[in-house]
């Protein structure tokens, strides 16, 4: 069996192959194989660990292009999940800065949770003297965000840090903004939301690929999604991002059916889309757009009772 | 003057908040910014108020201390990777503190059960202070936003931990350790701590008597670098990886602040006092939690008896140095599986069926398929004891403020000891020890830095850190391509469990002292092959070895002179606990490279020593 590695010695990147027994390979963890590797055949090989167990994220890294936690992934699942190849390809997680080999750079990480401020500030009816009361329900609303362990899973496979990193975080810092924002002993969610809508909050991308790869199951996607709600209904509306969101809703409420040239429209308005008629030309052309549409188009069969689905989610809401 | 060519401005500029930052953010951290601008005009070596090693729940805790009293002060965390890779996140029973008064339950009960938890070994005075500082404690973390499990009247859910007499122990889930430590990474993180990944801590500096700063390895680049600092804290963990092979604590956890401070002339308190847990996975010693007896699991030996009724009338459930005790004899009288590290017994919990094991127990079905492949929900998973906790640690002038022999010197968590644990930590201890030392150090630390008025000349520093670079190109300088050293470490481990492991004997101990100078010795001549300094992570277990055997002669050397069973400290020749001789701590010190041994009494004030039977 062959195992690539994608190498970078400070200098010069590279790859290498290290050829393994299959019996070398089986019954072991991914990060026992690294280890396998770096005991018997290559002492400069760099990757970091800690725990072994699943709780301390040292050892993120790629197969074939994917995030793993290595501690926590078996050879034998690895193996039977890409249908017994021969190869194995590991890298280290990407939209990170490589320092060596399969370690990367977590200093950028930590200022990025600096500017999220993750603590709550504990409203004025408790003391540092007697602690806080919460209900058990009040801890489970943010009791899987904790499970967050800083391995960089989730950022690793996040298409918007992919295409451009320098307007957004990587998905777990808004994790640690969502714990702190919905924490019922917090103060201020504005102290946490503020700056995660300030560094990209309406910058994702919905791809649902953090939430899909995190290895202790949290969706940051969701807390994204959340945390973008929470910021509307405490009135940070301004930007394209929530105008986009309004509009959607309103077009629920018309008609049913999402209007693009509305849509567009009312998201960044009429100046900005003259920029982008090039755009619309060509979306009519292949059909995505319907001219006609600018003047409203007919409503879906069953408005109605979507009507009363918004109403009563409304409601919900409120109580 | 000799320059150096890293400056403070750049060190602050490389630890992880930029100055761009630093003279944007709030009021103090910007008095900082301004002494940067004036100080990047000299040469002098990086300078920082007050350094924490390590950044477990104790150098975390400490750090935010120190910015909460003290916000004029600097305060950096140097750590070897990312901070929140520690020892602190593994824990999951609970943090103790009693929070509960109403029914009965007492800081005094709590010191009590820790006294003899300790086999009376812990020091009174500290304990008592310590019980009361962990209820403060639980309030403290609770108000930093810690998500603890919660009781029907809203307060901190707590349960019964092991020795204790009340329901004291505070959880969260069954992760209360990567809990807590989050929360404390957080609170850092938000207070303006600074942090300073990927780096090694080589060596303590000292200057008449003072702490003048410390000599730090930069992973990155392979650079040795002298800070000075007007403190140092050391919260670096404890030495339970001397027992390479077996044991539940993280690789990166060596001892690397207790053997510096050795180094640096202060003394080892109790180094033979190390935990053993029951139920690690036979595959390298992660742990089982002690849940999975709690809910009734069985020990089974070889002939498929529940051998525990043979030791205790608690059976499985009995305290862990019986429990740990009881498997180890089964093992040598032939009735586990397999032989030598390999050997061991089963832990079935198959009849508490699937939907409970999927409900209580998720993590340890997930550990027994992960490190033995075996789903314990169908069969029984092979268990032996690992090694767990080490109580002994940096000895500790005052618990008040957790100083060292070593003025400007604190030590916090694992690495100190106060001595909270004597001879037998009990669960949930450790946690409360981490908030509370950690506070205490960060408080202490930051007093002293305050009243200091200026840095050391940093001579000695400086010296040291050339020793260390020339030690360094001697080891990596080589075109050897061997990794001998990954074997002598699994061979070091090995002795270390056959001969210093749960049953100790005077014959033994004898043998190993020689066993491990030779190990030193043949370690001495060990190269690194691999002279690329860009993290080289084979450099740094090669340095962290050498701290482990280091440590491990100390704990053998004070295991053969402590001529008694107390605690975790079972010797077979001398199977009592001897109270006219040995109700002492031993405390070892280095000097011109041979180890000596002394002893000094235990504090007691309040409870009198008795025999402890559970």
């Amino acid at each position: 069996m062959k195992i690539i590695i994608d190498r970078f010695d400070g200098v010069k990147k590279y790859i290498q192959a290290y050829i393994l027994d299959i019996n070398e390979v089986k019954g072991k963890t991914l990060l026992a194989l690294l280890q396998h590797i770096k005991r018997t055949q290559d002492i400069s090989l760099n990757f970091t660990s800690a725990c072994r167990m699943a709780i301390c994220g040292a050892c993120g890294v790629r197969v074939n292009g994917h995030s793993y936690l290595a501690c926590d992934t078996k050879m034998d699942d690895l193996l039977a999940e890409y249908d017994y190849p021969d190869t194995f390809r590991i890298s280290p997680l990407a939209n990170f800065k490589v320092l060596s080999d399969l370690v990367v750079d977590w200093e950028p990480s930590i200022e990025n949770l600096r500017k999220v401020k993750p603590t709550i500030t504990a409203k004025d009816e408790f003391s540092e003297k007697n602690g806080c009361t919460q209900t058990q329900e009040e801890v489970d609303t943010i009791k899987k965000q904790w499970d967050c362990i800083l391995c960089g899973c989730c950022a690793s496979e996040c298409n918007k840090l992919e295409a451009d990193s320098s307007d957004y975080m990587q998905p777990f810092v808004y994790t640690h903004a969502f714990r702190a924002a919905y924490d019922s002993r917090s103060k201020d969610s504005l102290k946490h939301l503020k700056p995660a809508i300030n560094n990209g909050l309406w910058n994702c991308v919905h791809c649902q690929e953090c939430a899909d790869r995190c290895p202790k199951g949290i969706s940051a996607a969701d807390d994204i999604s959340n945390l973008r709600v929470l910021a509307m209904k405490k009135g940070l509306k301004k930007g394209t991002g929530p105008a986009h969101a309004e509009a959607f809703l309103l077009d629920l409420e018309n008609t049913g059916r999402l209007n693009e040239i509305y849509l567009a429209l009312r998201s960044e308005g009429v100046l900005a889309n003259t920029t982008k008629i090039d755009i619309a030309y060509n979306l009519m052309k292949a059909g995505k757009m319907n001219p006609l549409h600018i003047f409203g188009d007919d409503k879906i069969e069953g408005h109605e009772d979507l009507i009363k689905m918004i109403k009563a989610a409304r409601a919900a809401n409120k109580e | 003057m000799n320059k150096e060519s890293f400056n403070r401005r750049d060190f602050l500029k490389s630890s992880t908040i930029g100055v761009g930052v630093l003279a944007a953010s709030s009021s103090p951290v910007s008095i900082m910014a301004k002494e940067l601008k004036k100080d990047s005009t000299k040469n002098s070596l990086p300078a920082i108020d007050v350094l924490v090693i390590g950044s477990g729940g104790a150098g975390l805790r400490a750090a935010v201390a120190v910015r909460k009293k003290y916000p004029n002060l600097s305060v950096v965390v140097v750590n070897k990777g990312m901070p929140s890779r520690n020892a602190t996140c593994m824990a999951e029973g609970g943090i103790n503190g009693v929070i509960d008064f109403e029914n009965g339950d007492s800081n005094k009960l709590h010191a009590y059960d820790t006294v003899k938890g300790s086999d009376f070994l812990g020091d009174q005075d500290a304990i008592i202070k310590f019980a009361k500082k962990a209820t403060e404690a639980i309030h403290e973390l609770d108000y930093a936003g810690m998500p603890f499990n919660r009781q029907k009247d809203k307060s901190v859910a707590r349960r019964f931990a092991g020795g204790a007499k009340y329901e004291r122990c505070n959880y969260a889930a069954d992760k209360t350790g990567s809990i807590m430590m989050h929360t404390c990474l957080d609170e850092a993180i938000t207070y303006g701590v600074q942090f300073l990944l990927d780096h090694y801590l080589l060596d303590i500096a000292t200057n008449e008597g003072e702490c003048e700063g410390v000599v730090l390895l930069n992973i990155q680049n392979g650079k040795v670098l002298p800070v000075l600092a007007k403190s140092v804290i050391l919260a670096t963990g404890g030495y339970t990886r001397v027992f390479y092979n077996r044991t539940s604590t993280p690789f990166n956890a060596s001892g690397d602040g207790i053997a510096a401070a050795l180094r640096a002339g202060l003394a080892f308190k109790d180094p033979e006092m190390l935990q053993f847990h029951p139920t690690g996975v036979r595959n390298g010693g992660a742990l089982i939690t002690e849940a999975a007896r709690g809910l009734g699991g069985k020990l089974i030996n070889n002939k498929g008896e529940r051998f525990m009724s043979k030791y205790s009338t608690r059976l499985e459930l009995a305290p862990r140095d019986i429990v740990s005790r009881s498997i180890e004899t089964e093992i040598r009288l032939g009735n586990g599986f397999s032989k030598g590290m390999d050997a061991y017994v089963l832990l079935d919990v198959t009849h508490l069926g699937e939907e409970k094991i999927m409900n209580e127990l998720p993590q340890i079905r997930h550990v027994g398929l992960l490190f033995e492949g075996m789903d314990l929900v169908k069969e029984p998973i092979k268990i032996r004891p690992t090694a767990h906790y080490s109580m002994g640690g940096i000895e500790i002038a005052k618990f008040d403020d957790m100083s060292t022999h070593l003025a400007g010197l604190y030590a916090a968590g694992e690495t100190s000891c106060a001595s909270i644990h004597g001879a037998n930590r009990l669960g949930g201890n450790s946690l409360a020890d981490a908030a509370v030392t950690g506070k205490l150090a960060g408080e202490g630390a930051g007093e002293y830095a305050s009243k200091k008025k200026n840095f050391s000349s940093g001579k000695h520093a400086k010296e040291l850190a050339k020793q260390w670079r020339a030690k360094i190109k001697d080891i990596t300088n080589s075109s050897s391509n061997t990794s001998e050293f990954y074997d002598l470490r699994e061979e070091f481990g090995q002795y270390n469990w056959d001969n210093m492991g749960i049953f100790r004997t005077g014959e033994k101990l004898q043998k190993h002292i020689k066993i491990l100078d030779d190990i030193w010795a043949k370690y001495n001549n060990i190269k690194i092959a691999n002279p690329n300094m860009f993290y080289n992570t084979a450099l740094i277990e090669y340095l962290e070895f050498g701290n482990l055997i280091l440590l491990a002669r100390c704990a053998c050397l004070a295991a053969l002179n402590r001529k008694e069973s107390r605690g975790a400290h079972t010797r077979e020749d001398y199977p009592k606990r001897d109270d006219v001789n040995f109700l002492k701590h031993s405390l070892v010190t280095l000097k011109d490279d041979k180890l000596h041994i002394a002893y000094k009494d235990v504090v007691i004030t309040e409870f009198a020593v008795e025999e402890r039977k559970y």
